[in-house]
């Protein structure tokens, strides 16, 4: 059954179309990726699905939910989370704390609890700081969770962001480039990472640049360029498909 | 109809020397994104050097005849030059060590520094208002049924003269030209040879030199100046700067008159003690239906 | 003598900030709320103990601010409307005004509701908006509530308000005129703020702040409900700034316009910036230190001077030239604030080594 329908969607900036009647089947439980040169629209596509934008055209179904009109939060409680491809980490606060934001929609302390600190409150904290702890050790970065997450290092936050968004428990992560920056060893250990992320449960959505990742990790790709997908299959079609070529490539001449 | 008439007057009066402020706000926050809160006390300023030349002038007995038309350009001049040098010496002193800090950084900064000049302007002048000198004879034109002050129509034309001369500085002079890029792009302006340091310095010269205009124009207009007078005309400007949309300076022009004419209507109808309640009233659906203001646009965030 | 009070509570607050010891921390602050308590036994006057009662309420006031700017990173620069709000609650219902003597106890807790509920209806507009334009959308509303009570004369009693406000009893002894009931009451007033405040800090409605003051996107996308979060902001940091009002016009047995306008709102925030924003116990810091200065330090000066030149100083004159500077001296050299917490002194030391690259 697929998680993530999408229709004929479109969203204009002025006159730039950045994405153009995209049609894509997301199936539940898939490592599914999307590549495509600079400004593509891929990261635009992502700011639709978490309602940064709204879509002109066409829709957008999450679990059988359509999102029109739905605001970023309330999508986040479909069970979807991201990271971005310019980290968005609480900078001037701990990572501990980072990943306690995240488990925010996991809590349910009311705002009474909070300005009594009742037996729920205390409890739910310390449960979400007993789990932040361990989505940290998940990720491969503990150790650092009293630091701050903008004294951490480029790779530790973008892993400390993956922390964040899987404290939601997400049926659907939404990677953007998340080896931008990384060396080949943390390239490694991102993709051992992302497939044990998978077999949690979780659907992966994964823009990224590096192609033998991503031919590594995904079933299936879909190509974009200047806002259209241009291809959707296997690792080895998309690797062989002359329009991918050609978008990459530029044309033959 | 002739009451009409004359608040519609009075607003366009005011409203020209809320513009001559608001344009202070709006070229400032166009290029620091940065509330210069002190600029209303700018302007105090400058009513209050041109308030002491007069009345220098006047003492020696140098104001009839050509001297009085030599004596309003002086005082004019000496506080469009003292309020450009304050500004630009603010801006020196308190603003550019945090070009980099946290947003609300500058912005409390500047509310101290405003603190700072009332109490200096209170000092200096004492707390009560002073009158300021009778200098334009004030004799009323009909024109139709309309009754306006020859003053009325001094402080409008010097206003609007202003106006233009700066549009015309921001449009076509090399440095107008730099204002407007690094407005639009800091880093990228450096990179093509642009002094950011200098065009910013000359922002808030020209900022001043407007509030300088305005203090005299708002000294001959008031009748006297007070050392709070720039507290609520800043803040009435400021929210003239929003309604036009901040950053551009038509807006800034067009939002003056609009609260100068909201602001003598609603004295008019419902008495002057609600006008900051009209007037903030207005600054808040502003923001909140069209936060970009009237001529503004607005950019959705980049992600 | 107010100088030895206030240089115990603030050496107190200063241990509490350094000592990393839980144990030490809650002892110091056990002894310091012995000693404020016991102190007045033997030691002071009702002037002093005036002034300290004001010094609470400022504080009080300022933790209420801290939630709204330090936690969740709003610029509220109108805070003033909501002591006005509380005074006048007192004022209008435990006065001849209409006739009404309700009791002043159930008129903290209404005037907190009162306060809150403002708090939430004049905040609802405003929550869009974002850094300075939020900053003076707030100004404007705390320009627009004393103007407004100013006009209703009928109500309000006018530019010249209400007097004669009724003297507060407990369990049928009356206040009489003594100040040392509310010098107590603030006392347990700011004890139930700070630990408000602490539990609010570390609780989830407080990590929800934390994280829209820091990315509001991103606060989002963790599924936070930012415009409930920051009505929830103002609404609390209101109520604390509305039973602040109550005491302040019971023990003035006055209100009037005058007494809060934009000045008090800046004075509530110079506080904030000296102490250090977001940090409870600087932030305590910050307000006796201003008030102090203010209400005995200017004064007293003030006729040291005059004393010794046979002149007559007003040193009153230049209370705004002295929190202008405070509020410019602290940015620029000392952003962070006296007592800094370690989110706040991140943020800006990380500012300053931006610039050193630049
Ligand atoms: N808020 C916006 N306003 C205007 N144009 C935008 C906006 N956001 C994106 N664009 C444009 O849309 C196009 C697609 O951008 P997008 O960021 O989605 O590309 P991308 O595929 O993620 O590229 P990259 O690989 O560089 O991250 C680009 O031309 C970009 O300039
Ligand atoms: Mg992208």
């Amino acid at each position: 059954m697929s998680l993530l329908e999408l229709a004929g969607v479109s969203k204009r900036f002025g006159a730039l179309t950045a994405v153009s009647n995209v049609t894509l089947d997301v199936e539940e439980g898939a490592i599914f990726g999307i590549i495509g040169p600079n400004g593509a629209g891929k990261s635009t596509l992502f700011n639709l699905l978490t309602a940064i934008y709204r879509f002109d055209e066409g829709s957008i179904s999450i679990g059988g939910t359509s999102i029109a009109g739905l605001t970023t939060q309330r999508i986040a409680r479909l069970g979807v989370a991201r990271t971005f491809q310019n980290l968005r980490l609480f900078g001037n606060a701990s990572a501990l704390a980072n990943v306690m934001v995240g488990e925010h929609l996991l809590l349910h302390a009311n705002i009474i609890d909070s300005l009594l600190d009742t037996a729920r409150e205390r409890r739910e904290r310390a449960e979400a700081e007993r789990r932040a702890r361990e989505l940290l050790r998940f990720v491969g970065i503990a150790g650092v969770d009293e630091h701050f997450a903008r004294n951490l290092s480029y790779g530790t936050q973008r892993r400390l962001e993956i922390a964040r968004a899987l404290a939601a428990r997400p049926r659907l992560l939404l990677l953007d480039e998340p080896a931008a920056g990384l060396n080949p060893s943390e390239k490694q250990d991102l993709l051992a990472l992302i497939r044990a992320i998978r077999d949690t449960g979780a659907t992966v959505l994964l823009i990224e640049h590096d192609m033998g990742l991503v031919m590594n990790l995904c079933e299936r790709i879909a190509v974009l360029d200047y806002g259209e997908k241009i291809a959707e299959g296997t690792p080895s079609e998309i690797r062989e498909h002359p329009r991918v070529i050609e978008a990459y490539l530029g044309a033959p001449t | 109809m002739h009451e009409f008439l004359a608040q519609l007057a009075n607003g366009v009066e005011l409203g020209a020397i809320y513009a001559l402020i608001a344009l202070g706000y709006t070229l400032v926050y166009g290029i620091l994104e940065l509330i210069n809160f002190a600029h209303g006390d700018v302007y105090t300023f400058g009513s209050f050097t041109a308030l002491v030349v007069l009345v220098a002038l006047r003492a020696a007995n140098l104001l009839h005849g050509a001297g009085l038309i030599l004596g309003i350009v002086a005082a004019l001049v000496v506080a469009i030059l003292a309020c450009a040098l304050l500004n630009a010496g603010i801006e020196r002193l308190a603003y550019r060590r945090l070009r980099k800090a946290p947003r609300l950084a500058p912005l409390i900064t500047a509310i101290g520094v405003s603190f700072m000049l009332e109490n200096l302007i209170e000092l200096w002048q004492g707390a009560a208002p002073v009158p300021f000198p009778n200098v334009i004879p004030n004799p009323e034109l009909e024109i139709g049924a309309l009754q306006v002050g020859v003053q009325q129509i001094v402080v409008v034309a010097l206003a609007i003269a202003t106006m233009i001369a700066l549009h015309f500085f921001v449009k076509r002079s090399r440095l107008g030209k730099a204002m407007r890029a690094v407005a639009q792009d800091r880093d990228a302006s450096s990179l093509v040879g642009i002094d950011v340091d200098r065009t910013i310095a000359i922002t808030f010269l020209i900022a001043g030199a407007l509030a300088g205009v305005a203090g005299f124009v708002g000294g001959v207009s008031f009748g006297s100046a007070w050392f709070l007078n720039g507290f609520g005309a800043g803040l009435r400007a400021f929210t003239a700067a929003v309604l036009g949309g901040i950053g551009n300076i038509a807006g800034a022009m067009l939002g003056g008159f609009l609260i100068g004419l909201l602001e003598s209507f609603s004295t008019w109808f419902i008495g002057g003690q609600w006008s900051n309640v009209a007037v903030f009233s207005v600054l808040i659906l502003v923001l909140v239906f069209r936060p970009s203001g009237l001529l503004g646009e607005s950019l959705p965030e980049k992600v | 003598m107010i100088y030895a009070y206030a240089f115990v509570a603030i050496a107190a607050c200063v241990a509490i900030e350094r000592f990393h010891n839980r144990k030490a921390k809650i002892a110091i602050a056990l002894a310091l709320a012995a000693f404020l308590a016991v102190g007045p036994r033997f030691y002071g006057n009702e002037a002093v103990f005036s002034i300290l009662a004001d010094a609470a309420v400022y504080v009080m006031l300022a933790l209420g601010l801290n939630i709204v700017v330090g936690f969740a990173g709003l610029l509220d620069l109108g805070y003033a409307a909501f002591f006005a709000i509380g005074a006048y609650t007192y004022g209008m219902l435990a006065s001849p005004q209409f006739g009404l003597h309700l009791p002043f106890w159930a008129l903290l807790f209404l005037a907190a509701a009162l306060a809150a509920l403002f708090g939430a209806l004049l905040g609802a507009p405003t929550l869009r908006l974002h850094g300075d334009y939020l900053a003076i959308v707030t100004l404007g509303f705390g320009e627009i509530v004393p103007q407004i009570f100013q006009n209703l004369t009928k109500y309000t009693g006018g530019p010249n308000g209400i007097a004669a406000l009724d003297v507060p009893t407990f369990f049928g002894h009356s206040f009489g005129a003594s100040v040392m009931p509310y010098y107590y009451i603030a006392l347990v007033g700011i004890a139930l703020a700070l630990w408000i405040s602490r539990n609010l800090r570390e609780s989830r409605l407080g990590r929800s702040w934390m994280a829209i003051r820091e990315d509001e996107l991103a606060a989002k996308h963790a599924g936070i409900d930012v415009l409930r979060a920051k009505l929830a902001a103002f609404a609390i940091g209101a109520s604390f700034s509305g039973i602040g009002g109550v005491l302040f016009a019971a023990k003035l047995a006055l209100v009037s316009p005058d007494l809060f306008g934009f000045q008090v709102s800046v004075l509530i925030v110079s506080m904030l910036v000296l102490g250090g924003m977001g940090n409870i116990v600087g932030v305590v810091v910050g307000s006796l230190l201003l008030t102090i200065v203010n209400s005995a330090l200017l004064p007293q000066i003030n006729s040291l001077v005059d004393a010794s030149f046979h002149t007559t100083l007003d040193l009153s004159n230049i209370h705004f030239l002295i929190y202008g500077a405070i509020l410019v001296g602290i940015m620029l050299f000392r952003p962070e604030g006296l007592l800094p917490n370690r989110e706040r002194r991140a943020e800006l030391h990380h500012a300053g080594e931006a610039e050193a690259e630049a």
